[in-house]
C-alpha cells in the first residue's frame, strides 16, 4: 500500500503553511467542499500521491496544451506528432510520481490516448484558429481589499477572448450541472482575464473529454461573468480568506467523500 | 607557405533598461610550429579572453528608464521597442522586471525578442498586455531553458499550478 507523503513537521499556523499566501480556484473549491479536507492539504501539507484517473487527466491536460502551444506557434499538430509526445510524457512522468497503477497501467495509458484521439477528431475548435493565449498564469492583486492575491493559470483562450478548461471525466455531465460544479473556477479565470487584459472575455467554455469505453466529448458554453456571478464570486473569497484565517476546519460529510483521500485522517479528527 | 591561425572572442552581456553591449576581438597570426596548433590556440583564446573582460567592464552609457520617451535623440528603434519609442509598458511592473530580466541574464538579441513578440501577438514586446506577456514569458523561458521545445514535456515551473495543487 502506497503510504501518503507528509511533512515530517506539519506548520503549526496557517500562516506558516502559506495557505493564505494565495486564492486559486482550486484552493476555494476544496474549501467549498470540505473545510478540513482542506486543512489536511494546504495546512498540515499533507500531499497524496496521485490516483491513476488523475495522472490520465494530467497527461490529457499536457496534451492538449502542446496541441494548443503548437497550434499557436504554427508547428506541426497533428495526430502522429502528438503520439511521440504523449508517449514520452508518459513514460517520464508516470515513473517519478509513484502511482500505484495495480497492474493496470497499460488499460490507463490506452484510455488516456483513445480519449485524446477523438477530442482531436470532434473538437470544435477549427485547426486553423490561432489561440490567444496558451496555460497562462494570470495574477489580480486584491491589496485593496485586504484579500491575497487571486491567481490561477487558464487551459486557453481562444480567438475573440473565449476562456476554455479541459476536463476529463468517468461519464458524460449534465450541462447545467457542469457549469453550476465549474462556476467558481471560471468566474475566477474571468476575473483574472479582465484584469490582465482590460477586457471582459468572449465566453467560457468547458471541454468534457469522457473517458467512456467509446469516449465523447460534452461542450458546455457559458455566457460571460455575470455581475451576479461576480458577486458571488467575492463573497465566498472573502467567506474563505475569514474562514481560513479564523481556522474553521471542519468536516463536510457528503457524497464527496467516497472518493476523498483524507477519509483515514478525517476519522481520526477530533 | 605560411599557416595563418585566425582567432576572435567575442562576448555580449546585459545591461539595465532592456539593454546589452558586446565587445569582439579578432587577431591573425602566423603559425611558426604546425605541431603546436593546440598550444597557440589555448596562448590566443587567454590573450583575447582577458582582453575582452579588461574593456567590457566600461559599460559607457547607460539610458535611463525613460530615455527617449520626450525628446526622441537616440529612442530605439519601432523594431526594437514596439511602440515607436514610447517607454510605457502595458504589462505589469513585475512582467516587465522578469522579461528584461531574462534578456539580459540570457543575452537575448533585443530585435530578435521584439519580432517574437510581434510573431506570437502582433505587438511589440512594450505592448503586451498581462494576458499576452504571461505567454510570453513561458516562450521566453522554454527558449532560454531548454533550447528546444518540440516532443519535450512540460517543464516543472507549470505543473506547481496543475491539478490539485494549485
Amino acid at each position: 500500500m502506497i503510504q501518503p507523503v507528509a511533512l515530517k513537521e506539519p506548520p503549526a499556523t496557517v500562516e506558516e503553511s502559506g495557505a493564505l499566501d494565495y486564492i486559486s480556484a482550486s484552493r476555494l473549491k476544496m474549501f467549498s467542499e470540505c473545510r478540513l479536507k482542506f486543512y489536511f492539504r494546504y495546512v498540515a501539507g499533507i500531499v497524496k500521491p496521485p490516483v491513476p484517473a488523475l495522472f490520465v487527466g494530467t497527461a490529457v491536460h499536457a496534451v492538449l496544451q502542446q496541441w494548443n502551444l503548437r497550434r499557436w506557434r504554427g508547428e506541426p499538430a497533428d495526430v502522429d506528432t502528438l503520439r511521440g509526445f504523449f508517449a514520452d510524457y508518459w513514460q517520464s512522468e508516470a515513473a517519478q510520481r509513484g502511482i500505484d497503477w495495480q497492474g493496470e497501467e497499460d488499460k490507463f495509458r490506452d484510455q488516456a490516448w483513445r480519449v485524446l484521439c477523438h477530442y482531436l477528431e470532434q473538437t470544435p475548435i477549427p485547426l486553423d484558429e490561432r489561440p490567444e493565449a496558451v496555460e497562462v498564469k494570470v495574477e489580480r492583486d486584491f491589496i485593496a481589499a485586504g484579500l491575497p492575491p487571486l491567481v490561477g493559470v487558464i487551459d486557453l483562450v481562444r480567438s475573440g477572448g473565449r476562456i476554455v478548461d479541459f476536463k476529463t471525466a468517468a461519464r458524460a455531465p449534465d450541462a447545467q450541472m457542469a457549469e453550476h460544479l465549474n462556476e467558481i473556477q471560471l468566474c475566477c479565470y474571468a476575473v483574472l482575464y479582465r484584469e490582465a487584459t482590460g477586457h471582459e472575455e468572449g465566453g467560457m467554455e468547458i471541454h468534457h473529454l469522457v473517458k467512456t469505453k467509446q469516449p465523447k466529448l460534452a461542450v458546455t458554453t457559458l455566457a460571460p461573468m455575470s455581475n451576479d456571478q461576480a458577486r458571488r464570486l467575492m463573497k465566498m473569497i472573502v467567506s474563505y480568506v475569514r474562514g481560513v484565517q479564523g481556522e474553521d476546519f471542519v468536516p463536510c460529510p457528503g457524497q464527496h467523500c467516497a472518493w476523498c483521500d483524507y477519509r483515514t485522517e478525517c476519522r481520526n479528527w477530533h | 607557405m605560411a599557416v595563418k591561425l585566425v582567432a576572435n572572442y567575442a562576448k555580449r552581456l546585459g545591461l539595465p533598461g532592456y539593454s546589452s553591449h558586446q565587445f569582439t576581438v579578432s587577431v591573425e597570426t602566423e603559425l611558426v610550429d604546425m605541431g603546436d596548433v593546440q598550444g597557440e590556440a589555448a596562448r590566443l583564446y587567454n590573450l583575447l579572453q582577458d582582453a575582452v573582460d579588461r574593456e567590457i567592464q566600461q559599460v559607457g552609457f547607460v539610458p535611463e528608464g525613460e530615455y527617449g520617451a520626450a525628446n526622441g535623440k537616440g529612442a530605439p528603434s519601432a523594431t526594437a521597442t514596439g511602440n515607436g519609442g514610447d517607454d510605457h509598458w502595458v504589462c505589469s511592473d513585475k512582467q516587465k522586471e522578469l522579461i528584461v530580466k531574462l534578456v539580459n541574464e540570457h543575452q537575448l538579441d533585443r530585435n530578435e525578442v521584439d519580432q517574437l513578440a510581434h510573431e506570437r501577438f502582433g505587438v511589440g514586446v512594450k505592448q503586451l498586455n498581462k494576458l499576452q506577456a504571461s505567454g510570453f514569458i513561458s516562450e521566453l523561458l522554454e527558449n532560454s531553458n531548454t533550447g528546444k521545445r518540440n516532443g519535450a514535456p512540460p517543464r516543472k515551473a507549470k505543473v506547481f499550478y496543475r491539478g490539485g495543487g494549485r
